[in-house]
């Protein structure tokens, strides 16, 4: 652990580099870069939480879906602005999260995963059927207001809030807390033989991450401009979540990121050869094989090679 | 009145009962071990002490009863646990999880440290490896010294030579007596290995099926010649 001045430097030159980024790529380089920003900030929150604890998350789509549908109902139905219905929609992301936390008191493992599937799903249907005039039933919101027009604003936007999200959960699991969370993962009685309290340790992680996740869909309806149950409480979004924080190297920060714009651009780059879901199925076998190969993700491979590469010169120059 | 008192303790895993109206002390400043095989109890025997089991019974530390208390409370009243060696945090290095440990008494973290580093010098030097790539007796090591960074006065040590070369066993021995007589510390160990267990301990208790089955000094468990036969391995005496 520890935070060294080389993290902080590269923290700096990726954020420069990002920054920059508007100058020299196009406008729909930058749309797809957006949709990476939003993947990557929901891949955050679910590792924060599965990645670290272990307790395996299968409905976070529904607490992002908390941020996104409160957001848009408040500003969209009720007039709220955008600046009030956020912080809400926040809050009740993470009443969310409280609720998520119930059952991992008692179950682990599948059956907490299971769980929290079916609080994906159950919110897909209520959505639909519990006043569909305030929730807009299937067909769901359009016209919802967005902060800023333009992909280069809303490039910069998402982005920013990405990289306050990264740079403070990256400090945050620095600390005693992300240790502690990493211990539960690998042995929680453990964690509670050396006298932590794991259920406020699991709470903080559930709250964690419901606030990233709530913070992230909340942004992500007002850049859309729309929403709907359908495209939310899916079960290809949750694996695209899932498989973004695993493919890059679950338990990081930098992990989830690097997964995140991995998928975004692959499925993107697709796109003209595959049209359909079968995208779908290339990004599975490549996960495969890269579990098969580095369970750990591609941050671990490049830091592997990096090694390689390093220890090579040393070879070479002695 | 006894540092540590266990009195009547019954523990159970759902309906199934793992040890059954235990009587244990020990006298501040003691060493004391549980003996038994697989499947006694010994490892439920702590775990319901630090406070993981349902337990019937009381247990009482300096007068005061944990029973019922949480884990977090038990340890921060100056009960360290270390468990099996195999309950370590695999993926991460030595110094955090002795970091873990460290938790309830984060005023001391740089004396306990200092500690743990000068019983132990090798964890000193692989601080940054990952313990999943450490061997078992440096595992040992920081399953001690994770313990001992939550401040303890008593640690429950669980089957310290399990598995262990024994070379390492008379490290891993040197250091509880160590830690014994020059830090005060009162120590309860449980040990498959009797012979390892007698050399330390002043007191032994023989647990089997989850009851304690005899008790005595060394001395007193030694010339037993039914015991002698069943966990000392060698009826003839030296």
């Amino acid at each position: 652990m520890g935070i060294r001045w080389q993290h902080l430097a590269a923290w700096a030159v990726f954020i420069i580099f990002m920054l920059a980024l508007p100058e020299f790529v196009s406008k729909g380089t930058l749309r797809t870069i957006i949709f990476a920003n939003f993947l990557a900030i929901f891949a955050i929150s679910w590792d924060v939480l599965s990645g670290r604890t272990g307790y395996i998350s299968f409905g976070h789509p529904f607490l992002i879906g908390i941020g996104a549908y409160t957001s848009a109902i408040l500003s969209y139905r009720f007039g709220f602005p955008i600046a009030l219905s956020i912080p809400l929609a926040v809050v009740a992301a993470m009443i969310g999260g409280t609720l998520f936390f119930l059952p991992a008191l008692r179950i682990r493992g599948s059956y907490f995963a299971l769980v929290t599937l079916a609080f994906m799903e159950l919110m897909y249907q209520l959505v639909q059927v519990i006043r569909p005039d305030i929730t807009g039933g299937t067909r769901g919101i359009s016209g919802v207001e967005t902060i800023t027009r333009g992909a280069v604003n809303n490039f910069y936007l998402s982005f920013c809030l990405m990289a306050l999200v990264a740079f403070s959960m990256w400090l945050l699991m620095k600390s005693r807390l992300g240790t502690a969370l990493s211990a539960i993962g690998m042995n929680e009685e453990s964690v509670r033989g050396s006298g932590l309290d794991t259920t406020k340790l699991k709470l903080a992680a559930f709250m964690i991450a419901a606030f990233v996740a709530g913070l992230g869909g909340a942004f992500y309806v007002h850049y859309l401009g729309s929403i709907a149950p359908r495209a939310l409480f899916d079960i290809n979004f949750l694996f695209t979540i899932i498989v973004a924080a695993l493919i890059g190297g679950a338990s990081t920060i930098i992990g989830p990121m690097i997964g995140a714009f991995f998928l975004t651009f692959l499925l993107e780059y697709l796109r003209p050869v595959l049209p359909g879901a079968e995208r779908y199925f290339i990004y599975g076998g490549i996960a495969l094989i890269l579990y098969m190969y580095q369970p750990k993700g591609i941050y671990e491979v490049a830091k592997q090679g990096w090694g390689r590469i390093q220890a090579a010169r040393a070879g070479a120059g002695s | 009145m006894a540092f540590l008192e266990i009195e009547g303790l019954s523990a159970y895993y759902g309906k199934a009962r793992a040890l059954h109206n235990v009587d244990i002390t020990v006298e501040k400043g003691e060493i004391v071990a549980i003996i038994g095989a697989n499947g006694a109890g010994k490892s439920t025997l702590l775990d319901s002490i630090i406070g993981l089991t349902s337990i019937r019974g009381d247990v009482r530390l300096d007068g005061d009863s944990l029973t019922g208390l949480a884990s977090s409370a038990i340890v921060e009243r100056g009960v360290g646990y270390a468990p099996e060696r195999f309950n370590l945090f695999p993926y991460m290095s030595v110094l955090d999880n002795l970091m873990v440990g460290a938790y309830t008494a984060r005023h001391d973290t740089e004396r306990n440290l200092e500690l743990v580093f000068d019983l132990f010098p090798r964890l000193a030097e692989r601080r940054n490896q990952e313990t999943y790539t450490q061997s078992g007796g440096e595992r040992q090591m920081v399953s001690l010294g994770r313990a001992l960074m939550t401040n303890p006065s008593l640690i429950l040590v669980d089957e310290p030579t399990i598995g262990l070369a024994p070379k390492v066993c008379l490290d891993i021995a040197a250091a509880l007596n160590r830690l014994n007589q020059e830090n005060g510390l009162t120590i309860l160990i449980t040990e498959q290995n009797a012979n390892f267990a007698m050399s330390l301990a002043s007191h032994l208790h023989i647990l089997e099926t989850g009851e304690v089955r005899m008790s005595g000094s060394a001395e007193e468990l030694g010339a037993n010649p039914e015991l002698k036969k069943a966990y000392f391995g060698n009826t003839h005496g030296p």
